[in-house]
């Protein structure tokens, strides 16, 4: 296994997500992106967990996919709620909390 | 060391750096969130590779079967409401935007080259490493507490997702 291969994709992929994240003006892309970039973490947790041999790594991965999927529901569910007041998905108009 | 050394590492980085790329550059949400898929398959396959059995079949399992599916929901909720996007000016300043976008890129191509003489350790890997039962003894014996507040988290988040998602009347 070439581990430190895996540790450029893995930072390749956290760079594309904060590329999304700067530039998509589609609020579920955004969220994707987001979404990216928490694999890719988990990718760097799981190549270490490997390269010291040690579990602790693959625990806290679980953790992660955890917390992942209650922010997946919970966002979603502010995406719809702010859909339905404002009927738009770009990003740039959801302005509320600025006044 | 010949380039086909390290084949499924390169198959698998290209195939994962390709479908990320995928996932921003896709003009409509249904085809990113399939390019998403695809980047979390690839993501199960490569840990596999590494051994680590279970976080594979729950990044398959939470992933691909829970998370894509509620956003799925989302997509036919918004159906055509990204083609509205273009109407609107972008708020943001596109210089600024260029400016940060190659500091993060300038900082990681540094990290990449510091991380360049990383040696792989390869240390013999515990019996049964990654496995259902060690993983489950792990996060039910060492982690019990980390374990029940996450449990507790997922209890709110549930019940705040209903709150939020709730019509008022």
């Amino acid at each position: 296994m070439n581990l430190s291969l895996l540790i450029f994709f893995s930072l390749g992929m956290f760079l594309i997500g904060i590329i999304g994240v700067l530039t998509k003006r589609n609020a579920l892309v955004f969220f994707l992106s987001i979404e990216l970039m928490l694999n890719a973490s988990n990718l760097l947790f799981v190549i270490f967990s490997r390269q010291w041999g040690n579990q602790i790594g693959l625990a806290w991965v679980f953790f992660v996919l955890v917390v992942a999927a209650a922010e997946a529901a919970v966002g979603l569910a502010i995406l719809i709620n702010l859909f339905r007041t404002k009927q738009v998905v770009d990003i740039d108009q959801y302005n509320n909390l600025r006044g | 060391m010949t380039l086909l050394a390290y084949s499924i590492e390169w198959f698998l980085g290209i195939l994962l750096i390709t479908s990320s790329l995928g996932v921003i550059l896709a003009h409509k949400p249904v085809h990113a969130s399939l390019f998403f898929l695809l980047s979390l398959m690839t993501l199960a396959l490569t840990y596999l590779e590494l051994s680590a059995e279970f976080i594979g079949l729950m990044q398959i399992l939470v992933y691909a079967g829970a998370i894509l599916v509620l956003f799925m929901f989302v997509i036919v909720l918004f159906q055509d409401a990204y083609s509205q996007i273009s109407q609107f000016p972008s708020n943001s300043s596109f210089i600024l935007l260029f400016f940060a976008g190659s500091a993060i890129t300038f900082t990681m191509i540094i990290l990449g080259i510091l991380l360049n003489g990383f040696k792989a350790h390869n240390a013999a890997l515990p019996d049964g490493y990654g496995s259902v039962e060690s993983l489950g003894r792990f996060l039910y014996v060492d982690f019990f507490f980390p374990f029940e507040a996450v449990v507790l988290l997922f209890l709110i988040a549930s019940v705040g997702a209903l709150y939020i998602g709730k019509r008022k009347e």
